[in-house]
C-alpha cells in the first residue's frame, strides 16, 4: 500500500549571511493513513521545516516529498494550494491570522469559501466542528478578538478540520498556558483524528503534547530519530537509491 | 542527642538505592495491604514506564519492611484456591510516620543513564561511532517509553487524578531530559569529530 506522505533523502537548507545551513539532512520516512505522529524537538532543530516540507509549503532543496504516491515538487503553485486547503490541513498557533472584525463562526466558515459551498451550508459545517472542538452555541456569534487562548487554539483546530482533511500538519499548535487545558486541546486533536481516521503530524518542544501519538520522532541538527510502532513501518535513514514509495 | 538518635534509627530504612522504592510501598501499603505480586503490579503502575519493577525485588523490600517494623505480614488463604496461602503485608502503627518522613527528606541525586555514562568516562577516540550508535538507541527507548504513557484529557478534578497527571508529567519531564541530553551529546561529539586537526 502506498503510503500518504513519503520523503525520501529529504534535505533542506537556508543561507544565513553567506552561510549555509542545513535544516535538514537525507531524511526518509513513510507515514501510512490514519497514524498519527509527534515530532520532538527543540527550537531551530528543524521540526517546523519538516512540517512545513509536509504541509507542501515550502519544497525540499534535495530528495523527494511524496503525497499519495505523487511528488509535490512536480505539482504546480496551484495544485499544491488546492492540496493545501483540502486534503491536507496546517495549523500553528504562530501563523494564526485572523480578521478581527468577523465573529467565530464565520472565522471558520468563511476558510470554506473555495469548497463550493453556499455560506448557509458553510456556516452549517463550521457550527458543527466548532461544537465537536468544545466551542458553545452561545459562544459562536463572539468576535473573534474574545478568544482566550484556549479556546484560539480550538477554534484553529475547527477551522482545519472543517476541510476534512486526510493529513493535519500541527505546529506547536497550542500555547495555552494552563496544562489541564492545553491536555484537552490535545485530547479533542487525539479524538478528531481517530474518529475520522486522518492522518496527524505534530511537532512540539514539549513530549507532553505528544502524548498518544503512534509514532514519535525527534530531531535535533537536522537528524531524526525514530520508533515504529504496532506494524507501521518508519525506516530511517534510507540511502540514495531506496524505491520510490509504492514501488 | 536523644533526638538524632531517635532519627537516625527512624531513617535507616532510607538508606540506599531502593529507597524510593521502599517508599513507594509504603504508601501503597498504606492505602490498602497486599501480596507481594499484587503490591508489585501497583507499583510499577504507580511509578510509570521509566521504573523497572522486578518482582522478586518486591518481595525483598517488603521483608526488609517487615524487618524494621514498618511492614507486618500475614498468611492468609488465596481468594482463588482457599487452600493455598499466601503472605499479605500490612502498614503498621509506624507507617504512617515513616511515609510523613520520607516525603520531608531530601532526595539524594540519583544515578542516570549508568549504563551509558560509564562508557562515555572510558571512551577512546576511536569508540566515537558506537558511541554515537549508543546515544541513537537510548534515545530511541526513551522516546518508545513515552509512548506507553497513558494520555490524559486534561479533565481530571480529583485529587488522585491531579497526582497521576503529576506523575505522568515527570515521566515526560524525564525523558525530554534524556532525550536532550543523548542530542547534546551526540552534537559535542560530531563537531569534535568534524573539526579540522
Amino acid at each position: 500500500m502506498t503510503p500518504l506522505l513519503s520523503f525520501v533523502n529529504v534535505g533542506k537548507r537556508y543561507s544565513d549571511g553567506g552561510r549555509e545551513i542545513h535544516v535538514l539532512d537525507d531524511v526518509s520516512l513513510d507515514i501510512d493513513m490514519g497514524v498519527s505522529v509527534g515530532v520532538l524537538g527543540a527550537r531551530r532543530s528543524g521540526k517546523s521545516t519538516l512540517l512545513r516540507l509536509a504541509a507542501g509549503i515550502t519544497l525540499a532543496d534535495s530528495g523527494t516529498i511524496y503525497f499519495r504516491g505523487r511528488d509535490i515538487a512536480r505539482m504546480g503553485g496551484r495544485e499544491r494550494g488546492r492540496l493545501l486547503r483540502g486534503q491536507i490541513a496546517f495549523v500553528s498557533s504562530a501563523d494564526w491570522r485572523a480578521n478581527l472584525s468577523e465573529s467565530v463562526l464565520d472565522h471558520v466558515a468563511m476558510s470554506l469559501g473555495s469548497e463550493g459551498l453556499t455560506i448557509r451550508e458553510a456556516r452549517r459545517r463550521a457550527s458543527r466542528v466548532l461544537e465537536e472542538v468544545e466551542i458553545g452555541a452561545g459562544d459562536i456569534e463572539e468576535p473573534i478578538t474574545s478568544l482566550v487562548p484556549a479556546e484560539r487554539a480550538r477554534v484553529m483546530l475547527a477551522r482545519a478540520l472543517a476541510h476534512e482533511p486526510c493529513l493535519l500538519v500541527a505546529d506547536e499548535p497550542a500555547l495555552i498556558p494552563s496544562p489541564s487545558e492545553r491536555d484537552t486541546f490535545y485530547a479533542l486533536l487525539r479524538k478528531a483524528a481517530s474518529e475520522r481516521n486522518m492522518t496527524l503530524l505534530m511537532a512540539s518542544e514539549e513530549m507532553a503534547a505528544l502524548q498518544g501519538t503512534r509514532i514519535l520522532m525527534s530531531i535535533a541538527g537536522g537528524e531524526v530519530v525514530s520508533t515504529e510502532a504496532r506494524g507501521t513501518v518508519v525506516p530511517m535513514p534510507r540511502r540514495a537509491g531506496a524505491e520510490r514509495p509504492g514501488q | 542527642m536523644a533526638m538524632a538518635s531517635i532519627s537516625t534509627e527512624k531513617t535507616r530504612w532510607m538508606r540506599g538505592p531502593s529507597t524510593p522504592m521502599r517508599g513507594a510501598l509504603l504508601g501503597l501499603l498504606l492505602e490498602r495491604p497486599g501480596h507481594g505480586g499484587d503490591l508489585a503490579n501497583r507499583l510499577a503502575a504507580r511509578l510509570g514506564e521509566t521504573w523497572r519493577v522486578d518482582t522478586n525485588d518486591v518481595y525483598r523490600l517488603l521483608e526488609q519492611l517487615e524487618k524494621t517494623g514498618l511492614a507486618v505480614s500475614r498468611d492468609e488463604p488465596k481468594r482463588n484456591n482457599h487452600r493455598r496461602t499466601h503472605l499479605v503485608y500490612y502498614p503498621t502503627d509506624e507507617t504512617s510516620e515513616a511515609l510523613t518522613l520520607w516525603m520531608e527528606t531530601l532526595l539524594p541525586r540519583e544515578p542516570v543513564r549508568l549504563g551509558l555514562q560509564a562508557k562515555l568516562s572510558v571512551a577512546r577516540e576511536q569508540d566515537a561511532p558506537r558511541l554515537l550508535e549508543a546515544l541513537k538507541a537510548y534515545e530511541r527507548e526513551c522516546l518508545m517509553l513515552a509512548q506507553l504513557v497513558t494520555p490524559t484529557d486534561g479533565r481530571g478534578r480529583s485529587w488522585t487524578a491531579l497526582c497521576l497527571d503529576c506523575t505522568r508529567d515527570a515521566v515526560y519531564a524525564q525523558l525530554q531530559s534524556e532525550i536532550e541530553w543523548t542530542q547534546r551529546t551526540r552534537r559535542r561529539i560530531n563537531e569534535f569529530r568534524e573539526q579540522p586537526r
